[in-house]
Order: structure tokens, then C-alpha cells, then sequence
């Protein structure tokens, strides 16, 4: 069985999607907003994770992708899907120029930039109220009129898993290589003839574009759209999510997303204190564990259908950096 | 648009200069020494802030002297983290040190941002005055507050650039900033410098929290704006320049001010202020990175 983890991945597909109705409208909902987290986690694990690109300002394109869709909507009448589209490419084509503008920033002037722009975002969403409504929310229309969340339910897992699907293939193929290539030395991967400055821009581009695309979602499923959304405390709490599951992975940042979601709804009690709490661990995983505490799982779940080769004093046990995905 | 409104402004403009300028030497301390940016450092300001504010309901003391407990209190609380947190910087075996001090230093500031709000309350406090009452000069009103902060800051501003520059430790700072390898060669130990500066930066922010408390009130999410301004004076000043953060303090300070007083809509004037600071921090990220008064030595790689 040496796809064993595939099929146990399609089996476990499999019976959410058919037990999904057994959920109760809270755990439904949950359920829902993680995988929008799930959606922004992955892209920005694309982004920081893969190809080293400290963007804080992942948020701030879902918010714009949620904007454009909803005042789209509203002013052309269009369909919510093409609305969401119109968002996606709003996106993409911000997120370019952004990934244009900073290409000669790295690291911590990167962080900086983007996270201006998500303030600047943030701010002209508040205070242009009579086009945004400002800190009020503005109305959306809803994609369902239907009495349960259950279609929500299926289109998050459709938009959830084409995006992984997408994003999975785009690491895997050569470009995938190029992007980690960049992360780990920009100069060398130039030397070795990689275009720098065009996949810089391309991962930008992609990965807003997945932003704008769960905002999309995020707008026509709530039902109202707030600056918020884009804030620096959501961004934080992304982070969080991203970096306890492991940034490196496609799938454990997703899962970093569900697991802390599911936590944070779990510790509802204990309120406020959730969020110091998920610092600390963040700051724990950070320290202790860098390549995120679902990374083990991860490889361990990957290798359950290899045979058991025992290869003592070899490198297995080291985490491997390019078997992802 | 008369004229004494706009002395007004310039005033108010130069007292919260000094006040950012006084959060920006802190970044730019960290950043010239440890090599990275501190995404916490508005959080260090807002304990600062609190710091004071409990210590002169609780124990009773002057204002003055409770932004000294507070700054003395950041100053060892500083070191403490950066003892536990970002000791990983100094190892050769930590891959990508920017990916880890940024993650570490928004975590951190997650952490401090959200515990303020359970310790503290979400709601505004305000500590009283260190002066109370106001100073005219023909129609122009600025409170004592302002000039207390305005006066206070400047004094601690010029004590940090005679440390800086006239004092054997100072020296020793700038050697560590300079070249971490060749400092440790005259025998400097650059692990201590590294705690040291931390600590200096988180005192300078404390003091600022100090004396801003009693012009504005405190917040638990009050240093996220700050720390953002930070990181626009430090741009422009040049990473690492403590003059360049200085003179682009004041200069922001001024600049805000100035757009808030000139801004065509009143009504949007105040939300666009602090949009306008972070354009500034974005056109020069563009187009001069090294800011105003960078140093060649201390530009990112």
C-alpha cells in the first residue's frame, strides 16, 4: 500500500461529506469558518511558507476580495459567482503589483510594506462609509436563501479542496521547486536560473488571488462585510494558525487552521483567554518546534503505508524538507 | 486658516515627534544590534504606559517617578524575554533568522496585545496629569501635559545620544552594530550587548507610554498605531540611524499634524492622518530604502 495515506485521506473526504448533515448548526458554522481559514492559511503558508514572502497584509486581500465581490453585486446586479471571480481578479492583479512594487524588499522591510498597505486598506474601508458602510458592515447578498448551512457546508469543501488541489499541483511541479528555491537563497536560485522577480510576482499574485477568492466566500456566506476582516488581528490570528500547524506544509497549515479553529471554539468558556494562550503556544512552537507541531503527524501519517525499512544511522527521522505535500 | 491655529498645530505636532522619535530609537536600537525588526515594540509601549499608571494608583507615587519605576520595570522585563525568546538569533544553527525574529516578535505581540486587554480591561484609563492646567500665550492653548511629554521626552532623547556617543558602553553598542566579530575581538561581549540594547529600547518605550498616558488615555490596542509610526520614522530615518529617527520623528510628527490641520475633509481628516504616515513609510520603502540617514553597514541583506 504505498498510497495508503491518499486513500485514507479520500475515505475520511468521503464520510465528512456524507455525515456533514449529522453536524448541528453551531459545529456546521465552525466547521465553515475554518475551512475559510483553511483557504487563507494555505495561500499564505504558500506565500511565507514556500516561497519566504513575510506578507502581513494576507488578510487585507481577503477583506478587498469580500468588497469587491459585495459592492459588485449590489451596484451591477451580477451573479454572486461571477461577483467572487471579479474579486479573485481584483486580486490577483493588487496582489502583482504589490509582489511588483516590493520586489527588492526582503524580510522584515516586507513584513513592514505589506503590513501598510493592509492598514492603508483597512482604513480607507472605514472611512469611506458612505461607499462601505464603514464600521457599520455592509449588507451582502447571501449565496443560499436555504434554512440550513448545509450548501455553505459543500461549496467551502469544493472551494477548500480546489485550492489545495491547485496550489498542491503548483508545489509539486518544477515551479514549485523555483519558488523554494527563492525562500532558501534568492541570489543562488538566480545564479542557477531561476526568474526571480517573475515568480516573486507570480506567487504574490496566486496567493492573493486564493485570498480574494476566500473573502469572496467569506462576504456572500455571513451576510455582512467589515473592515475588520482585514485587520491586523485577524492577520495575527492567521499567523498563529499557520505557524502551529507547520508554514512549510500545504496540508498541516490547513490543518494548523482546523485544529486551532476547532480549539478556540472548544475553549469558548474560558473567553478571553484563548488568544494569550494560543500566543504562548505559538511562541512555544516557534521556539521548540519550528516546523509546527501537526508536521510530525503529517510525516508520520504519509509514511503509514510505507514498508518499515529499520535503517538505522540514516537521516529518516530527520524532518524532509522536499518530500511535501 | 489663521496663524495661530497652525502654531497650534506645529506645537502639537513637535510634542508627539518627540514622543514617536522616542518609540523609533527603541526599534532602531533593537534593529542596529539584534538585526531585527520588533514587531512588539508598541506592545512594550503600552505596558509602559500601564506600568505608570498602576504604580501611581497603587503605590501612590508621583507621576515622574512612576514613568522611572515603569521604564526600570520594562527595562528588566525586556531582558527577560529577549533572554527566553530570541536567543535562537545568536546560534549559527537557526536557519533564517528574519523568518524567526519577525514570527517570534508578532507572536509576541499577539501575546501582550490580548493579555493587556484580560489584565487591564478593554476600556480607556487615564492617569492624572503631571502638571495639571494649561499655558496661553495670547489665544494659543497647549496644556502642561504636552510640554511635560514634549520636555521630558527631548531631555531623554539627548541623555540617549550622549550615551550613544560620549560614553565608553555607547561606544562599545555602536562597535556591536557595526561588526558583532570584530567586537568580540576587543573583547566586547556581544550577547550582553544584545539583552542591554532590548532592555534600552523597552525603557525608551515605557517612557513614552509614561507620558503620553495623560494626553490620550490607555489602551490595551494603543500601540499598534505607534509601532507602525515607529516603523515609518525608522524608514525614513535610515534602519539603525538614531539621528536619522530623531530628525524623522519630528518631521512625521509635524507632517501629520499639519495634514490633519490642511486636510480638505474635516470629517476624514483624523482617519487619513495615520494613513498618510503609512504612504510615506511605503513611497520611501520604494524608492529609497536605505532612508534618509541610512548606514551603508546596517542595510538589510
Amino acid at each position: 500500500m504505498r498510497r495508503l495515506h491518499v486513500y485514507l485521506l479520500f475515505a475520511a473526504v468521503v464520510l465528512a461529506l456524507v455525515y456533514a448533515d449529522r453536524l448541528n448548526a453551531y459545529w456546521m458554522h465552525v466547521a465553515i469558518i475554518a475551512m475559510y481559514y483553511g483557504i487563507l492559511a494555505s495561500s499564505w503558508s504558500l506565500l511565507a511558507g514556500y516561497v519566504g514572502l513575510f506578507s502581513l497584509g494576507h488578510t487585507a486581500f481577503a477583506s478587498i476580495g469580500g468588497y469587491t465581490s459585495a459592492l459588485l453585486v449590489k451596484w451591477l446586479g451580477i451573479s454572486i459567482p461571477l461577483g467572487m471571480a471579479a474579486g479573485i481578479v481584483v486580486c490577483c492583479a493588487l496582489g502583482a503589483g504589490i509582489g511588483w512594487v516590493c520586489l527588492r524588499m526582503s524580510g522584515p522591510y516586507l513584513a513592514i510594506f505589506t503590513l501598510g498597505f493592509s492598514e492603508i486598506v483597512r482604513i480607507t474601508l472605514s472611512t469611506e462609509d458612505d461607499v462601505t458602510a464603514g464600521m457599520a458592515g455592509l449588507r451582502t447578498e447571501t449565496l443560499f436563501h436555504s434554512a440550513t448551512r448545509l450548501p455553505y457546508f459543500y461549496v467551502a469543501f469544493a472551494l477548500l479542496a480546489v485550492s489545495l488541489l491547485l496550489m498542491g499541483l503548483l508545489v509539486r511541479s518544477r515551479w514549485g521547486l523555483f519558488l523554494r528555491a527563492i525562500r532558501e537563497d534568492e541570489r543562488a536560485a538566480g545564479a542557477s536560473g531561476v526568474a526571480v522577480a517573475r515568480f516573486r510576482i507570480l506567487a504574490f499574485a496566486i496567493a492573493s488571488g486564493f485570498a480574494g477568492l476566500a473573502g469572496g466566500f467569506y462576504a456572500h456566506y455571513i451576510g455582512i462585510m467589515t473592515p475588520s476582516v482585514g485587520d491586523l488581528d485577524e492577520m495575527a490570528k492567521l499567523v498563529v494558525m499557520t505557524v502551529i500547524g507547520g508554514m512549510e506544509r500545504l496540508p498541516t497549515a490547513v490543518g494548523g487552521a482546523f485544529v486551532v479553529e476547532a480549539v478556540l471554539e472548544l475553549l469558548r468558556e474560558y473567553g478571553q483567554w484563548r488568544l494569550p494562550i494560543f500566543g504562548i503556544v505559538l511562541l512555544l512552537t516557534m521556539r521548540f518546534a519550528r516546523n509546527g507541531l501537526l508536521t510530525p503527524v503529517w510525516l508520520g501519517f504519509v509514511r503509514l503505508g510505507e514498508p518499515r525499512v529499520e535503517r538505522r544511522g540514516t537521516v529518516r527521522d530527520l524532518p524532509q524538507k522536499d518530500s511535501a505535500a | 486658516m489663521n496663524w495661530e491655529y497652525m502654531l497650534v498645530q506645529v506645537v502639537n505636532g513637535a510634542v508627539i515627534g518627540v514622543i514617536y522619535a522616542l518609540i523609533a530609537v527603541g526599534v532602531t536600537l533593537v534593529f542596529s544590534i539584534l538585526k531585527i525588526v520588533n514587531f512588539a515594540h508598541g506592545d512594550l509601549y503600552m505596558l509602559g504606559g500601564y506600568c505608570a499608571y498602576y504604580v501611581i494608583e497603587y503605590a501612590g507615587f508621583p507621576p515622574l517617578l512612576a514613568m522611572l519605576v515603569s521604564m526600570a520595570a520594562l527595562f528588566v522585563g525586556a531582558i527577560v524575554l529577549e533572554r527566553l525568546l530570541l536567543t535562537p538569533l545568536y546560534s549559527d544553527r537557526t536557519e533564517r533568522k528574519d523568518e524567526y525574529g519577525l514570527i517570534v516578535t508578532f507572536g509576541l505581540a499577539f501575546f501582550l496585545r490580548n493579555t493587556a486587554i484580560i489584565a487591564f480591561g478593554p476600556f480607556p484609563l487615564k492617569p492624572p496629569s503631571f502638571i495639571p492646567g494649561v499655558q496661553r500665550v495670547g489665544n494659543l492653548i497647549v496644556t502642561n501635559d504636552r510640554l511635560v511629554a514634549g520636555g521630558i521626552g527631548i531631555v531623554l532623547i539627548l541623555a540617549l545620544v550622549y550615551f550613544m556617543y560620549r560614553t565608553i558602553w555607547g561606544q562599545a553598542l555602536d562597535a556591536v552594530s557595526q561588526s558583532r566579530d570584530s567586537a568580540a575581538i576587543v573583547g566586547i561581549n556581544a550577547r550582553r550587548f544584545n539583552s542591554f540594547a532590548f532592555g534600552i529600547g523597552a525603557a525608551l518605550a515605557a517612557a513614552a507610554g509614561a507620558l503620553i498616558a495623560p494626553i490620550f488615555s490607555l489602551a490595551p490596542g494603543m500601540g499598534v498605531l505607534p509601532n507602525i509610526h515607529a516603523y515609518v520614522i525608522v524608514i525614513l530615518g535610515g534602519m539603525g540611524s538614531v539621528t536619522g529617527s530623531i530628525i524623522a520623528g519630528l518631521l512625521l510628527g509635524e507632517a501629520e499634524n499639519l495634514f490633519t490641520a490642511f486636510f480638505p475633509d474635516p470629517t476624514r481628516a483624523f482617519a487619513y492622518t495615520n494613513a498618510f504616515g503609512v504612504l510615506v513609510l511605503m513611497v520611501v520603502l520604494m524608492f529609497r530604502p536605505q532612508g534618509l540617514f541610512g548606514r551603508a553597514h546596517l542595510r538589510m541583506e
